[in-house]
């Protein structure tokens, strides 16, 4: 099996124009670009107008669809411009210095190349994820009913997997022999989703805006006004500071402390994870609008969506039950539990967490 | 003399002997140091030694009850917490039989309330049977029970079965060699497993909780191992994993087996398993077991089901999980004890061995630290225990002579009070 797969390996090591074009951000793409001796100032030429244009979509893409994802049509772009129009988009969305735009363009882009790996070959899927350092090979290997064709190193994996939550992604649930976890291609080019993801978002540096040509600058400001409702950034209230509102936030428990610090900061959280930190926020008397609010940053956020569901938690539409959190138990079967603190152990639901806690803090200020 | 002179001065002395026994950590100029001492309470934390010989000179000047260091690397180990620019830490595990229920702590463990001093074996109340302590003041400050636990052999025994079955964990299924992995005795009560290679250090607190999930089975769904429904000729059939199947797969089944080899009715009843099923697996016991040699007893027993067996099933991962301490795999700034040093509650040392060495190694024979001398000791209350080769006690109320070794233990579980000494 081993000898096997760099045999295949050597023979299709090289990737084509047509998967840099698809998978713009590999080191391939980056050196093509080098060679055509492309500047920024070009863009600014007639004939390069095509790619101020397509980086442009590439950017409206992201933040107008839901959930966001940049578009792929190779006929109505050619590789060339499909290649250089995303670090052009890069160089734009860093100039916007939004925190929005930059986490929504950086799944918008994952989500456009997860689509196109899944469609691959697993030489390719191979390819792409060896540019990333991942320690991956064929395996070609049946477990029971189902079929794996890939074995990555389980350090890569993790790496990949801090922001699911669900069961299945949980290594303990993954076949895992040797140090490798077993995967589908379905899984593999959704862990590379992620990788991509954060390889963009670490690309996107603010510090370009001023070396940009201006008639460059007045292009991304008439990209500002298209998208204001999208970049609106919104405030977000830190935890100490809810208690100006009634909320102690000092006494959140550590599992709510890191799930509302995650949706602050516009990371995925999964469902059972919002369900838990909805339903705390309002058992707890914090404000629906502060919620909807707080989960604004999420890269795939949908404001009507997240309204229904938080008052259907609040028991204001459907059957009418008001929903309580998950109790420690089954907190931590979902990987939800960051480790128990003290006071966790004295305790197995997470609102006796906050009224115990609470209730010393609020005796402390008062001396 | 009171029984902190005695110790600290058996510190001192054994420090002064024998400092090159300390062993020092990799990269020790990055490491965080941490040491308590015997008069005051709090410790001594944000120490940094750019060469090993200063953190030894340290150590004999002050003579510290415990030494710690971090498991982080950091670039400014004396900065404060949040200052101190994490590069990476070692992956950790800590078995101790403070968290593994023995059948023993009921003999040897005791807890004595922090408001009342009523004294108790075993594992501690949540209310205090004589005075109501909850466990916290009334400004919600923990208070709680002091606990005096013992490091007998058999608590020592069931940690070191669990620090097998995660070194095998580490090696069979995360792939990491047998010589990568570092095993020590605490000096007390378990055992520490540590890995060091630059592939671990950068893991995140998220990544370490899936890595901890992962050893002691937590969170496990049989379903994604191998336990379904499916449809066999027009028939609803159950299929499970198999003994030599791997991973946790293979686990799950293992730990089944050992299950049902040892359940007895109320053990299968508190499942919340019906009565008649309960008989009919114990009725059928041999058959069950046999049946593992092909494809498993899944559709043996009339009226057991799927979540019936995911009930059975969840017992044998019990099993199979190692017990191991979830905080401190997690926190990546942990303070741990360094290895070669004395333990404030024992007088033992920690003691760092190969993990090869794990089923022959003899805790209460490679950790003594005193040699030769005598001390008379007038004993409160012991349970018997070892130190190296020979037994002591049980003792109540009595004066004895004993090696210096076993009254500096008895001194530090202040079980006693040393009357005199020559060494």
């Amino acid at each position: 099996m081993e000898a096997h797969s760099t045999l295949r390996l050597e023979r299709s090591g090289m990737l084509t124009l047509s998967d840099m074009a698809k998978y713009p951000f590999i080191p391939e793409a980056a050196e093509y670009i080098r060679r055509l001796d492309f500047k920024i100032e070009n863009l600014l030429e007639d004939d390069y107008a095509p790619i101020l244009s397509r980086a442009e979509k590439r950017i409206i893409d992201a933040l107008t669809t839901n959930p966001p994802k940049v578009g792929y049509n190779p006929r109505e772009y050619g590789e060339d411009i499909e290649i250089i129009s995303f670090p052009v988009a890069i160089v734009l969305v860093s100039a916007l210095a939004n925190e929005n735009v930059k986490r929504r363009y950086a799944l918008a882009e994952a989500k456009r190349a997860y689509e196109l790996l899944r469609e691959e070959n697993w030489e390719k899927v191979i390819e792409v994820a060896r540019r990333f350092g991942w320690r991956i090979r064929a395996a070609n290997e049946r477990i029971g009913s189902v079929k794996f064709d890939f074995a990555l190193n389980f350090i890569d994996y993790l790496r990949n997997i801090s922001s699911f939550h669900e069961k299945d992604w949980k290594l303990v649930n993954r076949p895992v022999l040797k140090g490798e976890v077993y995967l589908s291609k379905q899984d593999v080019a959704r862990l590379l989703q992620e990788e991509i993801q954060r390889y963009i978002e670490a690309k996107i540096d603010p510090k370009v805006r001023s070396i940009l040509p201006e008639e460059i600058l007045k292009h991304l400001e008439r990209l500002r006004q298209t998208c204001a409702e999208k970049i609106r950034e919104s405030p977000v209230e830190d935890i100490s500071s809810l208690n100006s509102i009634g909320v102690v936030g000092d006494a959140f428990p550590p599992c709510i402390r890191q799930l509302y610090e995650a949706a602050q900061s516009g990371r995925h959280i999964s469902h059972i994870g919002r369900f838990t930190l909805t339903s705390f926020l309002i058992k707890v008397g914090m404000d629906k609008n502060m919620i909807v609010d707080l989960f604004r940053k999420s890269a795939d956020f949908n404001e009507r969506m997240t309204r229904y569901q938080i008052e259907h938690i609040a028991g204001e539409r459907g059957s009418g039950t008001k929903y309580t959190p998950p109790k420690c138990d089954t907190l931590q079967t979902h990987g939800l539990c960051p480790g128990a603190n003290d006071l966790c152990k004295k305790i197995k639901h997470p609102l006796a967490y906050y009224l115990r806690s609470a209730r010393s803090l609020k005796k402390k200020f008062r001396g | 003399m009171d029984n902190q002179t005695f110790i600290r001065e058996m510190f001192s002395e054994f420090y002064n002997k024998n400092i090159d026994r300390v062993e020092i950590p990799k990269s020790i100029e990055s490491r965080e140091f941490g040491f308590t001492l015997f008069k005051e309470s709090t410790m001594i934390r944000h120490k940094g030694f750019m060469r090993a010989e200063d953190l030894k000179e340290f150590i004999k000047k002050i003579v510290p009850s415990n030494v710690y260091y971090s498991s982080a690397y950091y670039s400014m180990p004396e900065a404060k917490m949040d200052e101190k620019g994490w590069l990476g830490s070692d992956l950790f595990f800590d078995i101790d039989a403070d968290h593994i229920p023995t059948e023993c702590n009921k003999q040897h463990d005791m807890w004595i309330c922090r408001v009342c001093g009523l004294k108790g074996r075993g594992v501690p109340p949540t209310i205090c049977p004589r005075c109501g302590n909850l466990g916290f003041d009334e400004k919600g400050n923990i208070i709680g029970y002091r606990q005096e636990t013992w490091p007998c052999e058999i608590c020592l025994e069931t940690t070191r079965m669990e620090t097998i079955k995660l070194i095998d964990i580490l090696t069979s299924d995360l792939g990491f060699s047998i010589s990568e992995i570092r095993c020590a005795f605490s000096g007390h009560r378990g055992y520490h497993v540590q890995i060091e290679i630059d592939e671990v250090l950068k893991l995140d607190s998220m990544a370490r909780k899936e890595i901890i999930d992962y050893v002691t089975g937590t969170g496990i769904d049989a379903r994604f191992h191998g336990l379904e429904e499916i449809s066999h000729s027009g028939a609803r059939i159950l299929v499970g994993p198999g003994l030599h199947d791997f991973g946790w797969r293979g686990r799950i089944a293992r730990g089944t087996y050992e299950f049902l080899l040892k359940a007895t009715a109320k053990d299968l009843r508190g499942l919340g398993l019906r009565k008649e099923v309960v008989e009919n697996l114990l009725a059928n016991r041999d058959m069950i077991l046999e049946s593992w040699k092909a494809s498993g007893p899944w559709n043996m027993i009339k009226g057991l089901g799927l979540r019936g067996w995911e009930k059975i099933v969840q017992r044998g991962i019990q099993f199979q999980s190692a017990k191991v301490d979830t905080v401190v795999t997690v926190d990546i700034h942990r303070l741990i004890r360094l290895p070669g040093t004395l333990h404030g509650k024992t007088g033992l040392l920690k003691i760092s061995f190969p993990a090869s060495e794990i089923e022959t190694f003899d805790p209460l024979k490679e950790a003594v630290a005193f040699k030769g001398g005598e001390a008379r000791v007038y004993v409160e209350e012991s349970p018997e225990f070892r130190i190296g080769e020979e037994v002591f006690g049980p003792f109540k109320e009595q004066t004895v002579n004993l090696p210096i070794s076993a009254a500096v233990f008895l001194a530090c579980k202040d079980a006693g009070k040393v009357i005199s000494y020559n060494v």
